[in-house]
């Protein structure tokens, strides 16, 4: 700047600084500091820059004994490959998640909504339940999943026909919630008589489903769950910005030249989607797609373009974490994870929403 | 030929089972500031539902610039036409710049970037309501008022060629209410905004709208210049009540008055009055009755009919029958004693059959010593009584000098006259 300056011929000298002088004055008047996002930057980059230091931290945990084990022998990088891949299955899962979660929460308007509402797990639980005491799964290598996906999805579709019902194609989200409240019952009902008539080894097999757990499925199934899940989560992320516009109400969106009825059920499904290959995977794990939302809402904002990914992201991590807690505080003994992600998220997050609770929901 | 901003042809909308607009056609021509005013349930709402697509019509078409609003694409139509709702709620903790940058969200597209000219519109909206210093504050924790001011910025944030405020600015203070009218005003001089504004405020509609359109029933009763559809004869029926309509002796300025005012000096009217009702034919007889002032008694009425509950509800001195019972003499002759302590005598629309003939009866007696006595009309269509008494009865009751009468306010004024 100075050089230029100083290149100038002398008469310029005062040309220039009347230039200089409404360059500035542009600027001011273009830097829209009203309305320009004021993220919180600082604890964005303070949760990134932990990701990659948690995770390594997760690779370190496990029954065999903290730290990163022996690459050079056979058991060492048996081991840490092992780890790896349950990190991924956990990531993917928790990613799955809890962006599920958010996407529900905004449609529904409603903060406890979650991947489950509309009747993903009960279906998708009685599907797997099926599969499991018929003894099909055991002979098939992939049906469990399978079964469990499609059921999950089936459920949706019986639970949206439902909710339709009388209203002229486009459910209200009440009727919504109401119907997947009761087709989820209904699944748990006859859950409940199957595995009270099956025989002990298949109600462990069932219950330990259930309870959800990141054993590495088969590669195929890691990748073709990948595939699902980088659908669901880009398609969600596509979507964001008539999902903020939904958090004011289908009328208001409507108003607003978003074609509301088409959201909804686009985001509905894709929702569905993640849960349905979260479940798939893992089997039912809790808490996750219910509370991960909400705390990163509270602490990085409802902007739903950094919230799908951040949620994903800290989704995936928190899960992580809680398996490595699951398998290595009792070992050799493995507590399912889905209890680790109540009971030890629970009062962490407890106390994180205590003091953002007015930052996460304003109800 | 330039076209209207909005027109509807012969519109009929409504929800599943129940048709809220009737055929109803107006148009708006661009630039125009027009109210839309009408009592509760009238269709206005509707209407504006109508007018953005939100509801299909059943029948008739409704235009945008030329073009049928229910084949304009969401975002063109956004482009065209705004609403400001009754009530905009965020349950999540959005700030107020990101609510107003909601307006921007049709014409960005899904992937765009946010623009200068978009953070400009946002920020020109939020100056033009007053609302950039609630920049960064949580839109769900501001008063109803500023919320309002919000959804308003938002909407012009959108950039329309019409906006339509469906009661927005009725939880407004006067300070912010005058700002915001002055703000719609500004629009729709200099840059030829189109204007409907639904509102409940009869003289402060008159005093802003070019046009005022006046609904009632899901139809347009009227349409034209303040002065020619604020008329006392006009708007009585619309609102079933009395109205006055004066010029405002400083500005000239057309006020809408209830009776209220003079309410509290009057007092009420003192004069007593008789209903004779059943099958919930008197409940809003009744109420307005008690409402304007006047002393009523009720019967002869049969336990456990809903007249008499909302007469027993309102503490009205009533005859009772044993329930599903024809009128006893003793019953009768009470309820004869009570009507002639009443000035005047009101007959519902309540069918007369052999049971209940005696109460048609008191009112003639009553007649016959000089009270006033009201007939609901169309009483020959409710005779069930042999050989139509009721009907021969009512001939001569008229003959006398009973009136009749069709609606409430209409009823209210005839009682209100002093009898000649």
């Amino acid at each position: 700047m100075v050089s230029k300056q100083e290149s100038l011929p002398r008469g310029g000298w005062r040309i220039k600084l009347q230039e200089l002088h409404t360059r500035r004055k542009r600027a001011v008047c273009l830097d829209n500091r009203f309305t320009s996002p004021k993220p919180r930057r600082a604890r964005i980059a303070l949760f990134l820059a932990a990701v990659p230091i948690l995770l390594l931290f997760s690779l370190m945990m496990g029954p065999s004994g903290i730290g990163i084990p022996d690459l050079e022998t056979a058991s060492g990088s048996a081991i840490f490959s092992l780890r790896l891949s349950r990190l991924l299955m956990g990531l993917l899962t928790g990613a799955a998640l809890s962006a599920s979660g958010v996407v529900f929460q905004a449609l529904l308007r409603n903060p406890l909504a979650e991947p489950y509402v509309l009747g993903v797990s009960g279906g998708a639980g009685l599907g797997a339940t099926i599969s499991i005491l018929l003894g099909a799964s055991l002979a098939l290598p992939l049906s469990l999943p399978i079964v469990a996906f499609v059921s999950a999805v089936l459920t949706l579709v019986l639970v949206y026909a439902i909710a339709s019902q009388g209203s002229g194609g486009q459910p209200s989200v009440y009727s919504l919630i109401l119907a997947g409240v009761i087709v989820s019952a209904i699944c748990s009902s006859i859950i409940m008589f199957l595995v009270s008539s099956a025989s002990v080894e298949g109600m462990h097999n069932v219950i330990w489903w259930m309870l959800g757990s990141l054993q590495p499925a088969s590669p195929s199934q890691q990748q073709v769950a990948a595939l699902l899940v980088a659908i669901g989560l880009g398609g969600a992320w596509v979507l964001s910005r008539p999902f903020n516009a939904l958090v004011l109400g289908r009328d208001m969106a409507h108003y607003q030249g978003i074609n509301a009825g088409f959201v909804i059920t686009l985001g509905l499904l894709l929702a569905t989607l993640l849960a349905a290959t979260a479940v798939s995977l893992s089997g039912m794990i809790g808490f996750v797609g219910l509370i991960v939302p909400h705390v990163v809402r509270a602490s990085f904002g409802p902007d739903h373009r950094r919230l799908i990914p951040l949620s994903a992201l800290g989704g995936g991590l928190f899960l992580v974490l809680c398996d490595a807690v699951a398998r290595t505080v009792l070992a050799p003994v493995e507590i399912p994870v889905g209890v680790v992600t109540a009971l030890a998220g629970g009062p962490f997050f407890l106390i994180i929403l205590q003091k953002r609770m007015k930052q996460a929901w304003i109800g | 030929m330039a076209h209207d901003a909005l027109s509807f042809r012969s519109v009929s909308a409504g929800y599943s089972h129940r048709l809220v607009l009737d055929r109803v056609s107006f148009s708006v021509r661009e630039g125009e500031f027009v109210s839309l005013i009408g009592p509760n349930g009238s269709g206005k709402s509707t209407l504006l539902k109508t007018a953005a697509s939100l509801i299909k019509p059943i029948s008739g078409s409704v235009e945008l610039f030329g073009r049928s609003v229910s084949q304009l694409k969401p975002r063109e139509r956004a482009s065209l036409l705004g609403v400001v709702p009754q009530k905009l709620d965020a349950p999540m903790a959005f700030s107020v710049s990101e609510i107003v940058m909601n307006g921007r969200v049709g014409s960005m597209g899904l992937l765009g970037r946010i623009s200068t000219q978009d953070h400009d519109l946002v920020e020109r909206a939020m100056i033009y309501t007053d609302v950039l210093p609630l920049a960064d504050r949580y839109f769900g924790e501001l008063s109803g008022g500023e919320q309002q001011r919000v959804a308003l910025a938002m909407v012009l944030a959108q950039e329309p060629r019409v906006i339509m405020l469906d009661e927005s600015i009725s939880h407004l203070d006067i300070n912010h209410r005058n700002e915001v009218l002055q703000i719609l005003l500004n629009l729709n001089r200099e840059r030829q905004l189109t204007i409907v504004l639904v509102s409940h405020d009869l003289s402060l509609s008159a005093a802003v709208s070019d046009r005022l359109l006046l609904m009632h029933e899901g139809r347009l009763a009227a349409d034209g210049a303040p002065h020619e559809v604020l008329r006392p004869e006009l708007l009585g029926p619309v609102y079933d009540c009395e109205l006055q309509v004066r010029p405002d002796p400083y500005t000239g300025a057309l006020q809408v008055s209830g009776n209220l005012e003079g309410r509290k000096l009057a007092g009420s009217s003192g004069l007593r009055t008789h209903v004779v009702a059943g099958g919930g034919s008197g409940i809003e007889l009744y109420r307005r009755l008690l409402l304007e002032g006047f002393g009523v008694t009720t019967g002869v009425l049969n336990e456990l009919d809903s007249d008499a509950e909302a007469a027993r509800a309102l503490s009205i001195t009533s005859v009772l029958e044993q329930p599903f019972s024809p009128v006893g003499p003793i019953a009768a002759e009470c309820a004869r004693m009570m009507a002639l302590e009443a000035d005047a005598v009101i007959i519902s629309h309540v069918p007369f059959g052999s049971g209940n003939l005696v109460n048609l009866e008191l009112a003639d007696d009553a007649l016959r010593r000089g009270r006033r006595v009201f007939i609901a009309a169309g009483l020959a269509e409710r005779d069930y009584t042999d050989g139509r008494a009721a009907s021969r009865l009512l001939e001569s009751m008229t003959a006398r000098g009973a009136q009749s009468w069709q609606t409430m306010h209409e009823l209210i004024m005839k009682l209100q006259q002093q009898p000649s």
